[in-house]
């Protein structure tokens, strides 16, 4: 019995450290191999350029949302905001004759300027983030439909001069073999995004503010202007995204958008980012955003439809949510250091 | 009727012990039927536990508790106030939102129908019916959170009351009343008397003791002192019982600040809402400038108000002679001022970022060079604080919430000391710390001041207070009632200015 429970410890001790930080890449593997041996042409490189493209736009926002859901807030804006910007930047283009790559820099500008409007909103006039951004998810939504006029914005194509940019997110070569190149810009996003939040000033603080907003404020953090930084963050992401998704989808919808946020937050959840704020990390929420895209890839290829993704996205959600509980609730069971009673 | 029989309550060598704690030792504790009796002591001395344990909020460990002639055992509060014995709490625990009468008959609302419908007829009736009873004058239709303070206080009582009481407990009562509701509390207070309700009186403030009650037990450190009749004791005697005379340490004998230290803080009429009214003071460099005062007695209403944490009425701000502006921590910090906090889980520390992201959490414009924080140097000061500390933890990356309580007290020291300020208010700097711990806080404060760094310390422990105090200014209800230098300083002395009620509201 003692054995037994020694045993236990050590695996419990096992998991406390390590689990956390590889059961989500774990998933991940495991799932790849999963669908692999039981899904037809799985194991293939189209099916992995399939699920590089499909992630790069909620990739995008899911690093945003990250820092959002760090400080402690939440950013119910970032797809429809990322969906006006591209609808604007395409209406700039194709309406109004801006040149290409001005009309690409509008599309950032848009996403920066909804971060703002959510940062202050949240960090200046103190409303709830849940509320502020469930305003600017709405606005936005419609901002799009009026600029576009309530018309589909069509990026050119890849054949045509101005076509140039696809190739950021797709290097197609002469001969149709297709490098998926946005999975490089989408590492790099990620990399500049794990380099601010772990050694520049603004990342600690924005750790800080999520962890004890009040211990913060009191030990001299301008809390207002890094809460807001969070948010302004979000909204680059979502430009970016914007960007990804005109190269990758050439048309764009208005009052597109909806429910991208929540595949987002999700990736961020799935990848360990805890939402009472203070913990999460960008790699994690990768992990996270390409479980999401392997079920979308897997199980078409099992003869289930692309809706059963959902279904398991909610799944996966819920369970990784209930094993984070779990392990917190034991490591402080395992502090108090209570006498075990079997 | 003999007394026996007229004996509603009695408590006998009641125990209680926390992990680490006495909390209670051998404490007696009985109530007439009708009787006003007080039951005061420091902060501390086991008043709240003790009625913890008679409504039943935890267990006593051992000794006997009388009720109504028969052996007593507290089930969950609820039970408790069902069986006669209520509790009034400092803070009121009511739904602002709703009315009076639904406040007092909520859980028991009167139906018709069978139980189906709220017979709001019926409730208004038996709720102007209650304040009949008790002479008090409220509308019972009103929003409870229209009503003043005083108002819904009385509304608590006559809702304690309504349950048909034998005890009424009341905890500090008056601490957020003005003079009228007072007196108008304290005659509810002898009616209910007359009518036979044995009444439990928290209170520090003596006059009020003087006034209302019958008789006073005091307790000190979880012992009981002793029971005396109102009338045949002194306000002076009652001090002298809570402070006792057994000194644990050796207070401070002399100050050790040079004279002609040159000012560093100076506070002129400061206000800050209604517990920081008109503060005065001077700080010196290389000295440690006790706050002294029973708890809500504004001292951290000060300290805060200090450290643009609260907003700044009026009043006057000088450091190192210059006149500044704190309207935000930010400035306080930028002025070289540190504030530890009393509750430094909710105030100090991000629990869940490790040892080094909160000690560093202050100064980051320190070690950065615009772009990327030098992560060598940050490793390199809090290695060096936390070797200077002493600080018990595994690793820089330890999270907080895993150290104990002196050493998660020593991070946030070390918070401001690697920012280097020179102006540290330390809240109640070694609440819920150990023996060990506490000792070296207080060498560690010893060699901060010695070093040139000034200390305000506010402490509800007399005795620390008057170790390591250079100087000692006494708050009571939000102003300052004495300055004492640590010479002329008692354990009396404090506690007759900690009581005193300068001014009325």
């Amino acid at each position: 019995m003692e054995n037994l429970s020694k045993k236990n410890n050590i695996l419990q001790n096992l998991s406390d450290i390590g689990l956390q930080r590889i059961l989500a890449p774990a998933a991940l593997v495991l799932l790849y191999i999963f669908f692999g041996l039981f899904g037809r042409n799985f194991f293939s490189y189209d099916t992995m350029v399939n699920i590089f493209d499909s992630s790069y736009y909620i990739g995008f926002i899911a690093i945003g949302v990250t820092f959002v859901i760090i400080s402690g807030g939440i950013d119910l804006s970032v797809g429809t905001v990322m969906m006006c910007s591209a609808i604007i930047g395409g209406t700039a283009y194709k309406t109004w004759g801006w040149p290409m790559w001005i009309s690409l820099l509008l599309i950032l500008a848009v996403g920066i300027a909804f971060g703002f409007i959510n940062g202050l909103l949240v960090s200046r006039l103190k409303l709830p983030p849940f509320i502020a951004t469930l305003g600017t998810m709405m606005i936005s939504m419609g901002v799009g439909s009026i600029v576009a006029n309530v018309r589909s914005a069509t990026f050119p194509t890849r054949a045509s001069e101005d076509g140039w940019f696809k190739s950021i997110f797709k290097y197609i070569g002469d001969d149709g073999f297709s490098i998926p190149t946005g999975a490089f810009v989408l590492f790099g996003v990620a990399f500049i995004a794990f380099i601010i939040l772990t050694k520049t000033k603004m990342g600690r603080y924005i750790f800080a503010i999520g962890s004890n907003k009040e211990a913060a404020r009191l030990s001299g953090v301008d809390v207002k202007k890094w809460e807001m930084m969070a948010y302004v963050v979000a909204g680059a992401t979502a430009g970016i995204g914007g960007i990804s998704f005109a190269a990758v989808y050439t048309t764009v919808m208005p009052a597109q958008g909806q429910g991208f946020e929540l595949y987002a937050i999700a990736g961020a959840v799935i990848g360990g980012t805890s939402l009472s704020g203070g913990i999460g990390t960008v790699f994690g929420t990768l992990i996270g955003v390409y479980i999401m895209s392997v079920l979308r890839a897997g199980l078409p290829s099992m003869d289930l439809q692309a809706h059963y993704q959902t279904f398991f996205t909610g799944v996966v959600v819920i369970v990784a949510v209930l094993l984070d509980i779990y392990r917190t609730q034991k490591a402080s069971v395992i502090k108090i250091a209570t006498p075990s009673k079997e | 009727m003999s007394e026996t029989n007229n004996l509603v309550l009695s408590m006998k060598n009641i125990d209680k012990r926390f992990t680490g704690v006495h909390a209670l030792k051998g404490v007696n504790f009985d109530l007439y039927e009708g009787e006003i009796h007080a039951l005061v002591g420091e902060n501390g001395a086991g008043k709240s536990t003790m009625m913890k344990a008679l409504t039943g909020i935890f267990p006593k460990d051992s000794g006997d508790i009388i009720y109504l002639g028969k052996p007593y055992k507290p089930g969950n509060p609820k039970e408790v106030l069902e069986e006669g014995i209520g509790i009034i709490h400092q803070e009121l625990n009511m739904m602002d939102q709703l009315t009076v009468a639904q406040n007092i008959f909520i859980g028991r609302e009167s139906t018709k129908l069978g139980g189906l419908i709220l017979d709001k007829e019926a409730q208004y009736k038996r709720t102007l019916e209650l304040f009949g009873r008790l002479n008090m004058d409220i509308d019972p239709l009103e929003m409870l959170g229209n009503l003043t303070v005083g108002k819904q206080q009385m509304v608590e009582i006559a809702k304690a009351v309504s349950h048909d009481l034998k005890i009424l407990i009341l905890d500090e009562p008056t601490a957020a009343l003005t003079e009228t509701e007072i007196n108008e509390l304290f005659t509810i207070m002898r009616d209910l008397a007359a009518k036979g309700v044995g009444m439990i009186y928290i209170s520090h403030r003596m006059d009020e003791i003087n006034q209302i009650t019958d008789r006073v037990t005091v307790l000190r450190d979880g012992e009981y002192v002793g029971t005396k009749t109102t009338l045949d004791v002194s306000k002076e005697e009652i001090i002298s019982m809570m402070v006792g005379r057994v000194i644990y340490e050796e207070p401070k004998s002399k100050s050790n600040v040079p004279e002609g230290a040159e000012l560093v803080l100076q506070v002129d009429k400061l206000n800050a809402g209604r517990m920081v009214r008109d503060i005065s003071f001077d700080l010196r460099k290389g000295e440690i400038l006790g706050f002294a005062g029973l708890m809500g007695a504004g001292r951290t209403e000060t300290a805060r108000a200090l450290f643009g944490a609260d907003k700044i009425e009026s009043g006057q701000i000088r450091i190192n002679g210059e006149l500044v502006h704190i309207t935000s921590p930010m400035d306080a910090v930028s002025h070289g001022i540190g504030y530890l906090s009393e509750d430094r889980k909710r105030y100090g520390l991000a629990t869940g970022l490790s040892v080094s992201d909160n000690a560093i959490l202050a100064s980051y414009d320190m070690y950065e060079n615009g772009l990327f924080i030098h992560a060598k140097q940050v490793e390199k000061v809090t290695s060096g604080f936390v070797e200077r500390l002493r600080i018990k933890t595994p690793s820089l990356n330890q999270l907080l919430k895993n150290l104990s309580g002196g050493n998660q007290q020593k991070v946030v020291i070390a918070k401001w000391l690697i920012k280097n300020s020179d102006i540290l208010i330390f809240d109640e700097p070694t609440r819920g710390i150990d023996v060990g711990a506490k000792s070296e806080i207080y060498t560690l404060m010893n060699e901060l001041v010695k070093d040139g760094k000034s200390i305000i310390m506010i402490s509800s422990e007399l005795q620390e207070i008057l170790r390591m105090s250079d100087r000692i200014v006494v708050m009571s209800e939000g102003r300052i009632t004495g300055k004492l230098s640590i010479e002329d300083a008692s354990q009396e002395s404090i506690m007759k200015y900690a009581t005193m009620q300068k001014y009325k509201n």
